[in-house]
């Protein structure tokens, strides 16, 4: 099925959902030598991030989370693409200046369709979101 | 976006490497936010370190240099790793200093500022109410907002880099007036604030930016009289756990001298509302603190750096005792601060009692690089925001209390605050 989504990064790219239903910081929230959630309590503890198609409803904490997404993705342990329930600053610049295919706003609520290890599509360019 | 001609210049690459990156940057943000256009900003303030910039950080800076860039607009710099006089004292490792000397380098060549503090607004970068302003640093861009009223989004440091070397910044959110309203309701009635200090200020907030994740709250019963130092413990906790980048305290916050004026057109009997209890801040006292090892190897404050009234209160605290043998003590604040300390005899009278002021880095990041090597594993902080950022990004153990609390534990070697 397919979801219209607002695209913030274009770019197409297909991948295995993780879905979390918490807010994420890119600083102290992630590991960048792993791409795991190192946070205590978030319902991505101790999952790998690095790879996948991430879902998430919006960043939160420090602004410096850009530089952290920076150094995850330059070594290779970034998501692939992201989607957000809505945009903020960090998350938004944080695949800007790395090219990872973003869009955020889905029509519809991605928890209720998308599950861990769905095969999923972002296509920026268009502004969807496709579950296989 | 509907961009002038010198900015459409800039895109093109006309002007540059340098600026067409910085442009592309801020045409990708302010597309995503459905921004009309640019407008211009009058101050900018960056944050990163280098415990979140890492290398791969400053080589993305140094890229931006060779691209011939340089800020166009007064720009000052957060705290980095060691106090930049005293660090011989400190054993800063070799590769650290240059790491920090590259980093130096860099933003010196863009014509950054280095003030190396997270204060930055009482030491000369100071905007005026209704300014357009860029800073990074959630904290200080929540002071900036709510406090100031000058407008500032919650930018990371790759816009506001992008923005002070092109002198504008993408037109959303927080820069207009229609995103400014009020949406969530907090009542502080149930509670008994007069006997707060700032840490139970910060714990309380600690909860509110769970709940409020990225809406504006709006404090409708916190007295204006509130001073504002428990002012910033609220701002600075609850940027730590929610996206927040404006909060109204009504009363207080220039624009929002009313709960109406706070909300606008925002229904306020429809609004969400929180109404707090002593349970939501005994849990956040507990979801903060992360240690439970009673032996604690160094009290640390500044996070935001500490100004000069909150170091004459250590001093006072600090009054005929001694720091125990096996915890370090350190104040840490910026280097203006410090040279007051000495005006002062602040600095002689915390290194008599066994403790150090040490300028130019903050209690959240920057000394955990080198200290775990020396030893320090526990760590007591009055600073949610430092509990937060040492524990994740740098792994140490984390005990969260009051000023009073964290010097007795000085002074007994073990945490003597809440477990």
């Amino acid at each position: 099925m397919k979801i219209r989504a607002k695209s913030i990064v274009k770019g197409v790219v297909r991948g295995e959902a993780i879905i979390s239903r918490m807010a994420i910081s890119f600083t102290g929230g992630v590991d960048p030598n792993t791409g795991i959630v190192r946070e205590p309590g978030h319902d991505l503890e101790g999952k790998s991030i690095a790879g996948k198609i991430l879902i998430f409803p919006i960043g939160k904490g420090s602004t410096t989370g850009s530089w952290q997404f920076y150094a995850t993705y330059k070594r290779g342990n970034a998501p692939k693409g992201i989607i957000n329930l809505r945009a903020e600053g960090v998350v938004a610049v944080s695949a800007v200046i790395t090219g990872t295919p973003m869009v955020h706003q889905p029509e519809k609520d991605p928890f209720d369709y998308i599950k861990d290890g769905d095969m999923v599509t972002i296509n920026g360019d268009e502004g969807f979101i496709e579950i296989e | 976006m509907e961009l002038q001609k010198r900015e459409e210049e800039m895109l093109s690459g006309k002007h540059g490497s340098g600026l067409k990156k910085c442009m592309e940057i801020l045409v990708a943000v302010g597309e995503s936010y459905g921004a009309a256009r640019m407008i211009p900003i009058n101050s900018v303030h960056m944050a990163g370190n280098y415990s979140v910039m890492e290398t791969e950080g400053i080589e993305w800076l140094e890229e931006l240099v060779q691209g011939g860039s340089k800020v166009t607009v007064f720009t000052t710099k957060n705290p980095e790793m060691y106090d930049f006089e005293d660090w011989m004292e400190f054993n800063v490792p070799e590769d650290l200093r240059d790491k920090q000397n590259r980093i130096n380098n860099v933003l010196k060549a863009l014509g950054i500022t280095l003030l190396y503090s997270c204060h930055h607004y009482l030491a000369g970068n100071l905007p005026r109410f209704g300014d357009h302003i860029a800073w990074a640093s959630s904290g200080s861009g929540a002071f900036a907002n709510s406090v100031i009223g000058a407008r500032s989004n919650r930018d990371g440091d790759h816009t506001v880099i992008s923005a002070a070397i092109t002198g504008v910044i993408p037109e959303y959110g927080l820069h207009l007036s229609s995103n400014r309203k009020g949406q969530i309701i907090v009542t502080t009635d149930n509670l008994n604030l007069s006997g707060f200090n700032h840490a139970d200020f910060q714990a309380m907030a600690w909860h509110i930016g769970k709940k409020v994740r990225d809406r504006i709250p709006v404090f409708v019963d916190l007295s204006p009289d509130t001073v504002i130092q428990n002012i910033k413990a609220i701002l600075y906790s609850l940027t730590v756990t929610g996206a927040v980048g404006l909060v109204h305290f009504v009363g207080m916050t220039p624009e929002a001298q009313t709960v109406e004026a706070a909300c606008g057109t925002n229904d306020i009997a429809s609004l969400e509302r929180i109404s707090l209890t002593q349970e939501d801040v005994d849990q956040a006292y507990r979801e903060i603190s992360t240690a439970t090892d009673q032996k604690v190897d160094l009290v640390i404050f500044g996070c935001p750096q500490c100004t000069i009234q909150e170091i004459g209160e250590v001093v006072d605290l600090l009054e005929g005792k001694k720091v125990h043998p096996e915890t370090q003590l350190w104040i840490c604040t910026s280097g203006w601060v410090k040279t007051l300390c000495k005006r002062m005899g602040y600095w002689e009278k915390i290194r008599a009692a066994g403790g150090r002021i040490v300028a130019d880095i903050g209690a959240a990041c920057g000394p955990y690089l080198y200290l775990p090597k020396q030893g320090v594993r526990v760590i007591a902080v009055n600073s949610a925001r430092a509990s937060y950022y040492s524990h994740n990004v740098t792994g140490m153990e984390t005990w969260f209390g009051s000023t009073k609390e964290c010097i007795e534990t000085a002074i007994a070697g073990t945490w003597r605050g809440r477990k």
